[in-house]
């Protein structure tokens, strides 16, 4: 019997905590609604520079101290930036949770953002943004995010070099103050812990965080471009994307759309690895995912092959786009419901997974949703729905990217 | 059940197939491999590449099932699954909910009898090619195959796991079943399997299964390597970075040594290292790290990252004076605490999952021919104090560069060193 708490703290956090009993670890993601969506137009990538440099002192110590205070208790740390949250995750043994608790608010609160760590940090931005380049399946996806969602949620973390170069300490410190508040900050945790006195210490870890009060933030709209584009670069590979919009969360289709990827990708079995991979052996990469930020929600594939193959493997996935109205099968749908709810079987022991889950839960409904309750939406998914779902979701408008050194040629 | 100190089980069918099992009460999942003794340096030049190869054509036919009721078998399972082979070992493994281990097994165990089908060679050689051509599209993987290339120059360790596209282009059906006859004898493989499982109910599974299957004596020998040091350069003026880097001669896997070495490793290059505060925060290069590699009869440290190439110089200062530092000055016990610290949380994560489990047994049984209790695993590295790594040191130097390498839009160094 699982137990969830879920509750608004005094102080302003958005706490949801899932105890399992006898778990090994503790896990913890702190989400700050904040991310690159909100930043000022001429200081792309700050949100990012937020998050790498907060951690290099604190009013009580140095980076180094501060990392060698995470590291005297063993906690495994990471964090990241999106397009709306900033994000800090936590695990660790169950006897160091207090101590944990208490550095994440050291770091998030009491800040120093040295006139060095600001710089390097920024330097180091620059040169990730260089790093790109030689990294292609994440290049072209930070292409077609920028070519697809629109102007804001079309933006990369990372920021641009014009942009990084022009962020000083002030934009840093500023961006933290304003963006780093218990009022904006979701508390997800999971492992063997007593809720309400994990509740009592965040409590007491955040109090007086921050601004008191925010303007709820609304979901940022989607706007879609369906535009094709190459961009010449000289690879091995060509990689294509091709993206066209979906269904947000909480959506009554969201979970007909969610068994659609699974047929197209969630296995071997799916048509895409079976149709371009299997069949043909055009590539060795292939899929699709659906992306959902806030309010919205947009379906990806993408394939990399050898340019003279390039036509070929298109022709294939936008064949695969349509053919699922006309031939679906029933064992099809079965076994992408079997892998969906299978996953979230093998991943229910361990709190890492827990606690992002409950994060997302936070992010797109306000709440955490028992996991059966998303499963029976899924395992009740029908062969009409999904023939309903492709007829008034057409797939006509798509916006294709290719990147390397051939262009599509029809 | 396991014995009351130890939650393995192990035994073998008469036909040499071991079965290795961690009972793990408290996970609702189950995960089972096939790791063969079978990887690209049992290859030789004609073969390079048939290995992976291979791991790729067993999921493209069996005695009874073809490609689609594979693949279509793991997916009515939900199951996570997936196979590799690196230089030493080839690995199949899927992750299931517990009640669905029996039915893994035996997917499992029908593709190790691949009939490697003709009709399926071609098509799958256009993938194994699309799988290379990605990989060149990778700087890091170039460097990697580069090293390879100039540490054991004339050895079956100096090729890609990929082979190349000569090799594949080459390869005919025939030649990989031969060579599958050779390494895929049960006197050569291991079944490992982790998770809420019964291990009776497992090992009559697998003897029904695996039972018949021919004890053939496998073939070819491994030479031991001898590792060739120097300084390769070479310009790829696609890439935006240079990579750039030493790798050193250290410990094989199993050795006493091993856990100094991967102390070593953690504390000059891993996080909150030497090098994350006095390379990466320093601003000279957004990667730098160091990592043991232990094979069998060998093993490297390799102290490398990535720079912007007007940084190379600087960059490759720094490693060497950090390298040298600690050479000097040993780690301190604050460090090598931190080392153990982080270790005792990654075993209470690992202690989730099957499938984590399931991985490290691996890893224990080409290192150590033995699973390894997370008792054993915390006392190896509680073991560690700064004056064995002082003493690795002075055994396996990090100073005298084994070989240098630098790739990347430059030709820098540009005299090279003989």
């Amino acid at each position: 019997m699982t137990t969830t708490l879920h509750r608004r703290l005094d102080c302003g956090i958005d706490f949801a905590a899932e105890v399992m009993p006898d778990r090994p670890t503790v896990s913890f993601s702190i989400r700050f609604r904040s991310g690159s969506v909100y930043e000022p137009e001429d200081r792309l990538g700050v949100a990012r520079l937020v998050e790498q440099a907060i951690s290099k002192g604190t009013a009580r110590r140095d980076g180094r101290g501060l990392s060698d205070a995470f590291d005297a208790i063993g906690v495994q740390r990471g964090s990241g930036t999106g397009r709306e949250t900033i994000t800090f995750r936590c695990t660790c043994l169950p006897e160091y949770l207090q101590a944990a608790i208490d550095l994440y608010a050291e770091m998030l609160k009491t800040p120093t953002f040295p006139d060095d760590a600001c710089r390097v940090a920024r330097e180091l931005a620059l040169q990730e943004l260089a790093a790109l380049e030689d990294e292609p399946i994440d290049l072209a996806r930070k292409l077609i995010n920028a070519q697809a969602y629109g102007p804001l949620l079309g933006r990369d973390p990372l920021g641009t070099e014009q942009t990084v170069a022009a962020v000083g300490r002030t934009d840093i410190e500023a961006y933290w103050s304003d963006a780093l508040a218990a009022s904006r900050m979701a508390v997800a945790a999971a492992g063997a812990f007593d809720a309400d006195a994990l509740a009592g210490q965040f409590q007491a870890a955040f109090a007086g965080f921050g601004q008191t009060s925010h303007e709820a933030r609304d979901p940022i709209p989607l706007t879609f471009s369906p535009t094709r584009r190459h961009h010449p670069k000289d690879q091995e590979q060509d990689y294509m994307m091709i993206c066209w919009p979906g269904v947000p969360m909480g959506h009554p289709e969201e979970p007909v759309e969610r068994v659609i990827v699974g047929i197209l990708s969630g296995g071997m079995s799916g048509r895409l690895f079976t149709e371009v991979r299997e069949k043909q052996g055009l590539v060795y990469w292939v899929g699709a995912w659906v992306a959902r930020p806030r309010g919205s929600g947009m379906i990806h594939m993408g394939a990399s092959t050898k340019p003279d193959r390039c036509d070929r493997t298109y022709a294939t996935l936008l064949r695969e786009i349509d053919r699922l109205a006309e031939d679906l099968a029933p064992d099809e749908l079965r076994r992408a419901v079997t892998g969906i709810a299978a996953r979230q079987e093998r991943e229910a022991d361990m709190t890492q997974s827990r606690a992002e889950d409950l994060a997302e839960d936070l992010l797109h409904f306000g709440r955490p949703i028992p996991v059966e309750e998303k499963l029976a939406k899924v395992r009740a998914v029908t062969m009409d729905d999904i023939r309903r779902y492709l007829s008034e979701h057409p797939r006509s408008r798509l916006s294709v990217l290719t990147l390397g050194p051939k262009p599509l040629a029809g | 059940m396991g014995s009351h100190d130890s939650p393995f089980v192990e035994t073998a069918l008469p036909n040499g197939l071991r079965i290795v099992m961690e009972v793990m009460p408290s996970v609702r999942s189950a995960a089972a491999g096939f790791l063969v003794n079978a990887g690209s340096r049992d290859e030789t030049p004609e073969l390079a590449g048939a290995s992976h190869f291979l791991e790729h054509m067993c999921f493209k036919g069996t005695p009874s099932r073809d490609w689609r009721a594979i693949n279509i078998d793991f997916d009515e399972l939900g199951s996570s699954y997936n196979a590799f082979t690196t230089k030493e070992r080839t690995f199949y493994y899927g992750w299931v909910p517990a009640d669905r281990i029996d039915a893994q097994i035996e997917l499992l165990a029908d593709m190790m009898r691949s009939v490697l089908p003709p009709d399926e060679f071609d098509t799958e050689k256009g993938v194994i090619l699309e799988e290379i051509a990605m990989s060149k599209d990778s700087i890091e993987h170039l460097a990697w195959d580069l090293i390879h290339e100039h540490l054991y120059p004339g050895h079956s360790l100096s090729w890609s796991a990929l082979g190349t596209e000569a090799s594949i282009a080459a390869l005919t059906r025939d030649q990989m079943h031969a060579y599958f006859q050779q390494r895929y004898s049960p006197l050569n493989m291991v079944l490992l399997v982790t998770g809420r499982i019964e291990p009776d109910r497992i090992v009559e599974t697998a003897s029904r299964l695996c039972g018949d299957w021919p004890a053939i004596e496998p073939t070819g020998m491994r030479e031991a390597p001898v590792m060739h040091g120097g300084t390769v350069v070479e310009q790829a003026g696609r890439f935006n970075q240079q990579a750039v880097g030493w790798v050193c001669a250290a410990p094989p896997a199993g050795h006493p040594d091993a856990e100094a070495a991967r102390a070593l490793a953690s504390v000059l290059g891993g996080s909150n290292s030497r090098f994350y505060w006095n390379i990466i925060q320093a601003g000279l290069a957004p990667r730098a790290g160091v990592c043991w590699l232990g094979y069998s009869d060998f093993g490297m440290m390799m102290l490398d990252g990535l720079c912007l190439p007007e940084n190379a110089e600087a960059f490759a200062e720094a490693i060497r004076r950090e390298a040298g530092e600690i050479s000097r000055q040993g780690a301190s016990e604050t460090e090598i605490r931190r080392v153990k610290n982080r270790r005792r949380t990654s075993l209470a994560v690992e202690a989730e999952a099957a499938y984590h489990r399931l991985m490290q047994m691996a890893e224990d049984l080409c290192d150590y021919d033995r699973p390894r209790t997370v008792a054993e695993r915390l006392a190896e590295v509680e073991a560690v104090t700064v004056e064995r790594v002082a003493t690795y040191l002075t055994e396996w130097p990090i100073v005298e560069e084994g070989l240098f390498l630098s790739l990347g839009p430059r030709k820098w160094p540009e005299a090279q060193i003989p």
